[in-house]
């Protein structure tokens, strides 16, 4: 009896025992696991560790982890351990003893998996191997179905699985679900915060492309305000050699990435075909021409395009589809200067027939306005919308600040603290203020008007050779008298005797009966010459200036004309015969 | 355009004066041609050169061309401010051998 009790006590204590072990054993287990998934850097490595910890504990032949996809609708297998590789083995989200554990978020031990009749017999079959019974058990994270995990065929014993290895396998899968999320969530945060890095250095880029402000008595301010991280409005402005000012604003359709990159595109070509286009109509036509070849199907650019006169307070405009720019005069009135053509990109037919038709304006002391559809279609602070008439009043009402306040007061309207903008908002100023202020004080060059003209010669000779000594001399003389330095009125005497050539061998080709008629005036601040023949029209492209590296004889003299003289171009000729060429150079 | 065509020793020394223009490149260019066909080094004289205009530097680009065919050189000597003010224009200031006087040329090329 004694001994009886004796043993049956050891017995309960070696059971205890054997409990306690496995339940520190089971701790171990899930605390490591817990652990390894927590500082996971590869969760796909450390979920393939976990699955072959767990099927060593357990005792499992085999054990597969199965991650929902395809929007939840098929279940694959990522992780496999065991005497046959099944990664890669994607079922139906519902199929299988697997598929069952998921939907229905429960975990299960199936004793016999031939008599279950959701067990695939396929797989088994493809593979050859013999599944008897199966652990499984769902991974999820607040209802949210993330995959199973599943254990095969136990070894030793009578080969079946118990409660305790469930809720062993229960545990585990439940941190294995979290460091999937977590993973998941975190790989999110990366790729947005590449993203996001991305695309503030486009705008990085962007804001480079724009150009610098100018000190406060420059006649020119932009401003651009972006309702994303990047802008599909542009402007930018830049002086040209001869102290005009070419600027431009636009607006491309869309917003975001790709609205940016055609932002960057437009600008880049203006700028560049700016510098030596100095017709805005010409130039608004050509770059037209450039995004008709590329452009993506439906986006476009609306733009306005110009040149500034600060000697003189004249704007040449060129508006391909866009948002009228208003001019206030300083008498307070308003004039809106509207569209001439479609917006850039949708036709190339703006450029036959010399581009778009250009505007000129006597700024006369007044602004121009260039701006954006998002600041008349900005939201005010009591909710309604800007508008035309509420920016006339604005900028009448901000009258007494300077130009670059002006637009920053409009810019505080409608971009105001904590509410998301709802489109770019882009404003330019030309203020001709303080030029124009300038211009008053210097005398009148010609009695008031700075267009006002003055003739300083006109001159009739026949087309032949031995009267261009005669032209030369005559042009030096009048261009001294005009105010031109002898070294400018040297270069206008180059340019005048190769214009002359063209006319002799060109239009009169080489025939000495033609008329040739030479006027020269003093227009403001430049000196003018107009020179007329009576031949057959020359047909202006044909004469060409040539490549320089091209060092062959013949072809200079357009080049030089190019060179010396700041304007040259065939104007229509009074009656409609012949050709008028006509050239104009600072005189300082 | 006057014109006026010495030697020394192998160096042909061509000297122009007055104006090169359109009534006057025709000569001008033939001089030059002249000169070029004899495989000599050229020298060409433009102190005296008024006014030279594209049809002038355009035989002065001609003659240079035929020189260096035939194995020889030609350089440019004392240019007046006027023709170099359209060699300038052309940009062939740099394509021209400039020297300040015929002793320098002579050497150069001679």
């Amino acid at each position: 009896m004694h001994s009886i009790a004796m043993n049956n006590a050891r017995t309960q204590i070696d059971q205890s025992k054997d409990v306690m072990s496995r339940i520190s054993g089971h701790l171990e287990l899930l605390s490591d696991m817990g652990q390894d998934f927590a500082t996971s850097f590869d969760i796909d490595v450390t979920l393939s560790h976990g699955l072959e910890r767990i099927t060593n504990y357990v005792g499992a032949e085999g054990g597969a982890l199965f991650l929902l996809n395809d929007e939840g609708r098929k279940l694959t297998c990522t992780a496999s351990v065991g005497p046959i590789e099944i990664i890669g083995l994607t079922l139906g989200s519902d199929e299988g003893i697997v598929g069952r554990c998921v939907q229905d978020d429960t975990g299960e031990i199936v004793r016999d998996a031939a008599k279950d009749p959701k067990f695939k017999n396929a797989v088994d079959a493809e593979t050859g191997f013999s599944t008897r019974s199966i652990l499984c058990a769902p991974m999820s994270v607040k209802g949210e179905k993330i995959g199973a995990i599943e254990l095969v065929n136990k070894k030793g014993g009578d080969g079946l699985f118990d409660n305790n290895d469930l809720f062993l396998l229960q545990s585990l899968s439940s941190s294995a679900a979290l460091a999937i999320i977590n993973a998941r969530m975190a790989e999110a945060l990366v790729e947005q915060e590449r993203v996001r890095r991305e695309l503030e250095l486009a705008a990085e880029i962007q804001r480079s492309l724009l150009p610098a402000a100018g000190d406060d008595d420059f006649p020119i301010h932009g401003v651009n305000c972006p309702a994303r991280t990047v802008s599909g409005d542009f402007y930018d402005f830049f002086p040209l050699a001869d102290g005009r000012i070419c600027f431009n604003l636009g607006d491309v359709s869309g917003k975001g990435m790709n609205a940016a990159l055609l932002m960057a595109k437009t600008a880049s070509l203006y700028r560049c075909l700016g510098k030596t286009i100095h017709e805005p109509g010409k130039l608004l036509a050509k770059i037209n021409d450039e995004v008709c070849e590329t452009v993506t199907r439906g986006m476009f650019v609306t733009m306005v395009g110009g040149i500034y006169d600060p000697a003189t307070g004249k704007v040449r405009l060129a508006n391909a589809g866009h948002e009228p720019p208003l001019f206030l005069s300083t008498d307070g009135s308003y004039t809106a200067i509207p569209a001439e053509a479609p917006p850039i990109g949708i036709s190339p037919i703006l450029s036959s027939g010399g581009g778009i038709p250009e505007i000129e304006l006597d700024l006369a002391g007044g602004t121009l306005y260039v701006f954006t559809d998002g600041v008349t279609e900005g939201y005010l602070e009591d909710g309604s919308e800007m508008e035309v008439d509420g920016l006339k009043k604005l900028l009448i009402d901000n009258a007494s600040l300077s130009a670059a306040e002006r637009l920053q007061a409009v810019i505080a309207c409608i971009s105001r603290e904590g509410i998301a903008l709802r489109d770019d908002l882009t404003l330019l100023a030309i203020d001709d203020a303080l030029q124009s202020a300038g211009r008053d004080k210097a005398p009148p060059a010609t009695g008031g008007d700075g267009d006002a003209e003055k003739t300083m010669l006109h001159l009739k000779f026949p087309s032949q050779p031995d009267r261009l000594k005669l032209v030369r001399n005559a042009v030096y003389d009048t261009a001294l008298l005009c105010g031109c330095s002898e070294a400018v009125a040297r270069d206008i005497v180059i340019a005048i005797d190769e214009a002359c050539q063209n006319v002799i061998r060109h239009a009169y080709k080489g025939s000495p009966d033609g008329e040739v008629v030479l006027d020269i005036n003093r227009e403001g601040e430049s000196i003018v010459l107009m020179l007329q023949d009576y031949a057959d029209s020359v047909d202006v492209s044909t004469i060409k200036p040539r490549a320089l590296d091209d060092v062959r004889p013949g072809g200079l003299g357009t080049h030089f004309i190019r060179e010396i003289m700041d304007e040259v171009d065939f104007v229509p000729p009074p009656g409609g015969t012949g050709n008028l060429l006509r050239m104009a150079k600072k005189i300082s | 355009m006057k014109h006026e065509v010495t030697e020394q020793g192998t160096v042909i020394i061509v000297g122009l004066e007055g104006d090169v223009d359109l009534q006057s490149s025709g000569e001008a260019r033939k001089i030059l041609l002249e000169c070029a066909k004899q495989k000599k080094p050229i020298l060409v004289d433009l102190s005296k050169v008024d006014y030279i205009d594209s049809s002038g530097i355009a035989s002065l680009v001609e003659a240079l061309q035929t020189t260096r065919k035939g194995g020889s050189d030609l350089a440019l000597v004392s240019v007046s401010e006027a023709a170099l003010r359209v060699l300038e224009l052309a940009r062939l200031d740099k394509v021209f051998i400039i020297c300040a006087s015929i002793d320098e040329g002579v050497q150069k090329i001679g």
